[in-house]
């Protein structure tokens, strides 16, 4: 047991999971973690504990990444509301010229950029129309709502911000306040059981 | 054979190296099946140095089923990255 | 001799490992990178169980399993990753 390979050995795992804890993606974490699964398995084994090393590498490298992998995909999600009427233009997203010439979908690419850069997944959800959109913000079954602003509105204020762009997430708010930089939307801040704006 | 087992654990080092470093998720992986297949045969070295037949059998289970994993958790970050 | 066999077997698996790991560090495309890494790395495990199966003839069962596992599931794990890698970057 007194061998030296031993020590170097071990020396790997501390070093995989100072890896893992620096680690900020959640993506790249996964497979950081399963790194960390394989080495502490190689560990254990080299200590002599071969039923710990199974057990390390059966679940802690496939059962737990295939979990966390779920809970990171379903739960690191910004739900944006939107009226189906919008959505056409937004599917053609991938044609360059299009996106010029159609503000609205070079809103929903700056919201998923500043998105991204918090590691956010952005999913579009269709609603007929703005009354249902409103209700859904309300009982939080979507984050944001974007909607085109009515012309009465619009002739009050200055024209440059034809979207309103509505949250009920404090952080949400925070976060797109200072990183989105269209200007053809406006940010307001609702809470969400009165209903009211601020 | 400590020799061997040191010149294995050095080129396990690179491939963690090469996690810490690169930023690409691919890439990542790849870093991944490297290591995961490094370390099984790791312990089959190690079952044989010691003559324990017990870790020698752990050794390949992991080898035949840890690859299983790598597969799943492609597809999972291929679907991610679709979506 | 045969123990001289099995460290020479060894020890080249030792150098495809080292040759098929150091194109991981440069700056290459992932495919070029999986290729290197599944043809040195598959070729360097083999030869290293194999040396150890020189070593220990008793424990030839489980060696060998092991050897054909390696075979078989690294080559399909390079199919998958090439596979996931590239239609991934395809839908950007």
């Amino acid at each position: 047991m007194n061998d030296s390979y031993v020590y170097i050995i071990i020396a790997l795992l501390p070093l995989s999971a100072l890896m893992l804890m620096v680690q900020v993606n959640p993506y790249h974490a996964l497979v950081i973690r399963g790194i960390l699964g394989a080495v502490a398995a190689l560990v254990y084994a080299v200590l002599g504990a071969a039923d710990v090393a199974l057990t390390e590498a059966l679940v802690g490298t496939m059962l737990a990444i295939t979990l966390s992998a779920v809970a990171v995909r379903s739960s690191l999600v910004m739900r944006l509301g939107i009226l189906e009427d919008g959505l056409p233009n937004v599917e053609d997203e991938s044609k360059t010229e299009r996106e010029q010439d159609c503000p609205f979908a070079h809103l929903i690419a700056d919201l998923r950029a500043s998105a991204n850069k918090h590691h956010l997944r952005l999913e579009l959800v269709p609603y007929a129309d703005p009354q249902s959109l409103q209700r859904a913000l309300i009982e939080k079954e979507v984050h944001v709502t974007c909607v085109q602003r009515s012309p009465h509105q619009e002739s009050e204020s200055e024209d440059v911000q034809p979207y309103q762009t509505t949250t009920r997430v404090r952080r949400l708010y925070e976060i797109l306040q200072t990183e989105l930089s269209s200007p053809t939307t406006r940010l307001t801040y609702m809470t969400a059981p009165s209903g009211e704006k601020h | 054979m400590n020799w061997i087992l040191i010149a294995m654990v050095l080129a396990l080092l690179i491939p963690i190296y090469e996690v810490w470093k690169d930023e690409n998720i691919w890439q990542k992986m790849l870093a991944f099946a490297s290591i995961a297949s490094k370390t099984s045969v790791m312990i089959l070295v190690v079952s044989v140095l010691r003559d324990d037949w017990m870790i020698g059998v752990v050794g390949v289970i992991i080898l035949s089923v840890g690859n299983a994993g790598l597969m799943l958790l492609a597809h999972v970050i291929k679907r991610m990255n679709t979506l | 001799m045969i123990d001289i066999l099995s460290y020479t077997c060894i020890g080249l698996g030792i150098i495809f490992w080292f040759w098929g790991t150091f194109p991981l560090i440069g700056k290459r495309s992932v495919l070029f990178k999986l290729h290197s890494l599944s043809v040195a790395d598959t070729l360097g495990s083999m030869s290293i169980i194999f040396g150890l199966l020189l070593k220990i003839p008793s424990e030839w069962s489980l060696l060998v399993l092991a050897l054909i596992s390696l075979a078989i599931w690294n080559t399909v794990l390079g199919y998958v990753l090439a596979y996931c890698s590239s239609g991934g970057e395809d839908e950007r």
